[in-house]
């Protein structure tokens, strides 16, 4: 009983101590894949959010606060994440950008939501993310089912192909990217899916399954996977001489897709989100090449930049860390971000539409707006 | 495409990827059967040997010399990725597994996944964590056959590590080393009585397997066109299924399991639904291991182990 009462003591004062630093130090803790195959959008992120606090805190920061980052490896993983997430919990943080893979993100809100602690995701674009009555979620990049729009939309009425080959890694994100593809095109019934192949994650070849789609014929071959495998799936697409088009979505859109894919990225289409041109976006990027010596900006450390920069906006301008007053001010504001302007929904979802790029010459050009129908 | 050039395209895969897992299961079966050690590190040393290549590549392209010299540049490239991981391979040895020779298996065996961690680490300190591309040497020009295509780096791999493989058969089975390395792996103690150089024998297996996963390193970045620090991970995973499967210790058994592997995979890709490819390899493996405990052309373990 007497130690009992001694661990009761302990966990008083350890509380008591993590509520007086917490005070005075706004942390911001990040969730995403610092290890495995996808952490070089995980590290992207992380330098996002770090650029965030840098460019914040020399543009005068919020007075009487010291900002601190802390990582954590959500490793693409459900249960690293959500173990991630607890020891973010446990160092008191009060929000949270991440994390990368839907697989990841949705498990580790679970905790983050009982904890009541805001989370604004950068990259999970999986619909049940933000569709599970959440309130202190957030999602900076657009849905799942909005991207599959903007491609079922574009291989109708900008392409008009006829048939359809669906790849996907069956991963929670690549899924629900697949799965609505597949529901929009029955609906509007102007397509033919012939065929639905899975790959896994972190294999590099995929030469059998692609010479099963070569057998049918597709006018079109969609990939959901991530970067790296993206990049080995072009190249084996082409040199198996494959004519069809390929298509891919917002996780291929890297610089790195086009390094390692080479000439045979020229051609492929893929949907992302386009952001105006304006000075921020312009300081970002510079502050982001020169804090961490690189060259090119993966697409996540837009969002993760974004993410960071409205929680600590929203911190400010509330004047509290209270969860539910900072939940609130970021839903009933618009903000302006370096991907866009930046406006809630009830649900925690961004406005925010895709549109087709091509990759052209080494680099990733506007190709085709679906809102507008128009070529750019 | 007709059914016909579909299955040539789908055999030129399947021979593609086995001739990979076949080098690479070489460098298991080779250290398993001269000191019965499933060498974990074997995955990291292929990557190492891989980012070597890339290394060399890089340098020799910045001078424009691979326009120049086109062969003597793959030489240099293959050269220079297994002798590093040869000279490598013996330095783990000599660090991790010679002290603890006389020890009991499983210390060995830990010692060798802590290799396997510490290197893997090591490389994804030093060459980061994304993934690096390869200069493309061969471009995606090839012929095709009867409707199917392969692309002249297919071409050179497969028939550079046909070729390897035939070496390496004709070193252990006609030099005084190999019948060394052969009298080492059947009874180290009667062989070490008749005089045979026992730590030499082992240092010479430890060079030769870890250059050969080099090899299959530096071919699958080539033909790939990326390498990053964790690919290893999965072919170990496979070599070591074919290792198993063509008999550990068994050099022809270790080329036969990789084409088996390779075959089974990409024919489990092209006729059945695709998403159930990896439990296959392993389904397999069972299988012959259950009618089969020492794999196909294995040992029996109670004749050579007495």
């Amino acid at each position: 009983m007497r130690k009992m009462g001694i661990l009761v003591l302990c966990l008083a004062v350890a509380v008591g101590f993590s509520s007086m630093a917490a005070a005075k130090t706004l942390k911001i803790g990040t969730l995403s894949p610092l290890t495995g195959p996808y952490a070089q959008d995980g590290t992207d992120i992380l330098q996002g959010v770090k650029t965030a606090v840098a460019v914040f805190q020399k543009a005068g920061g919020i007075p009487g606060y010291k900002i601190e980052v802390i990582p954590g490896d959500s490793a693409c993983d459900g249960g690293k994440a959500t173990m991630a997430a607890n020891n973010l919990i446990n160092q008191g943080v009060n929000g949270v950008v991440g994390a990368y893979c839907s697989s990841a993100t949705i498990p580790s809100s679970v905790p983050l939501n009982e904890a009541n602690i805001i989370q604004i995701t950068p990259a999970s674009t999986h619909t049940d993310v933000t569709a599970r009555g959440f309130k202190q979620i957030f999602r900076m990049c657009p849905r799942d089912d909005v991207q599959a729009w903007s491609t079922v939309k574009f291989l109708e009425d900008g392409l008009k192909v006829k048939t359809l080959a669906l790849i996907d890694d069956r991963q929670t994100y690549t899924v629900g990217l697949t799965e609505n593809i597949t529901k929009f095109v029955n609906e509007d019934k102007k397509i033919k899916i012939v065929a639905l192949e899975h790959i896994t994650p972190g294999d590099k070849d995929f030469t059998a399954v692609l010479t099963k789609l070569k057998k049918l014929n597709p006018d079109a071959i969609y990939m959901g996977v991530y970067q790296p495998e993206g990049s080995l799936m072009v190249r084996q697409a082409k040199a198996l001489g494959i004519k069809a088009t390929l298509l891919s979505e917002d996780a291929v859109y890297h610089p790195k897709f086009i390094e390692v894919g080479g000439k045979a990225a020229e051609g492929t289409f893929l949907t992302y989100a386009k952001a105006p041109d304006t000075p921020e976006r312009r300081n970002f990027e510079k502050t982001y090449k020169k804090m961490w010596n690189a060259q090119a900006i993966g697409s996540y450390g837009y969002y993760a930049y974004d993410s960071a920069m409205v929680f600590m906006e929203a911190v400010k301008k509330a004047g509290t860390t209270d969860t539910n007053k900072v939940a609130a001010t970021i839903r009933d504001n618009t903000w302006n971000g370096v991907s866009g302007k930046i406006k809630f929904d009830e649900k925690g979802d961004r406005k925010l539409a895709h549109i087709i790029w091509i990759v052209k010459d080494g680099k990733f050009v506007p190709y085709w707006d679906p809102m507008t129908e128009k070529y750019f | 495409m007709d059914t016909s050039s579909f299955l040539v395209q789908q055999l030129i895969n399947a021979l593609f990827l086995g001739s990979i897992y076949a080098l690479i299961a070489l460098g298991y079966t080779m250290v398993y059967g001269i000191i019965e050690l499933i060498n974990f590190a074997h995955g990291e040393l292929f990557t190492a040997g891989a980012f070597i290549g890339l290394i060399v590549l890089a340098a020799l392209q910045k001078y424009g010399f691979v326009q120049t010299h086109f062969v003597l540049t793959l030489f240099l490239v293959f050269g220079m990725a297994m002798a590093y991981v040869g000279v490598l391979g013996v330095a783990i040895e000599h660090v991790a597994y010679k002290p603890l020779r006389n020890a009991s298996r499983l210390a060995a065996i830990l010692s060798a996944l802590g290799m396997s961690i510490f290197l893997s680490n090591g490389m994804m300190l030093s060459q980061g964590v994304s993934d690096r591309a390869y200069p493309a040497l061969f471009g995606l020009k090839g012929i095709t056959i009867i409707g199917a295509r392969i692309t002249y780096g297919q071409v050179f791999i497969i028939i550079l590590s046909l070729l390897l493989m035939v070496a390496l058969n004709m070193f252990v089975n006609w030099t005084k080393l190999g019948k060394a390395m052969r009298a080492t792996a059947q009874n180290q103690v009667m062989a070490r009585m008749l005089g045979i150089n026992i730590d030499r024998t082992i240092r010479v297996t430890f060079i030769i397997g870890p250059a050969l996963g080099a090899a299959a390193g530096v071919m699958v970045g080539m033909y790939y066109g990326s390498v990053r620090f964790d690919m290893g991970f999965i072919y170990m995973i496979k070599a070591f299924a074919a290792a198993i499967l063509g008999g550990i210790g068994s050099i022809p058994g270790a080329v036969l399991g990789g084409m088996i592997i390779g075959g089974v995979e990409v024919a489990w890709s092209a006729f059945l639904p695709s998403a159930w490819k990896d439990v296959t390899t392993f389904i397999v493996l069972i299988l012959v291991l259950y009618f089969k405990p020492s794999g196909i052309l294995g040992e029996d373990v109670s004749e050579t182990r007495v």
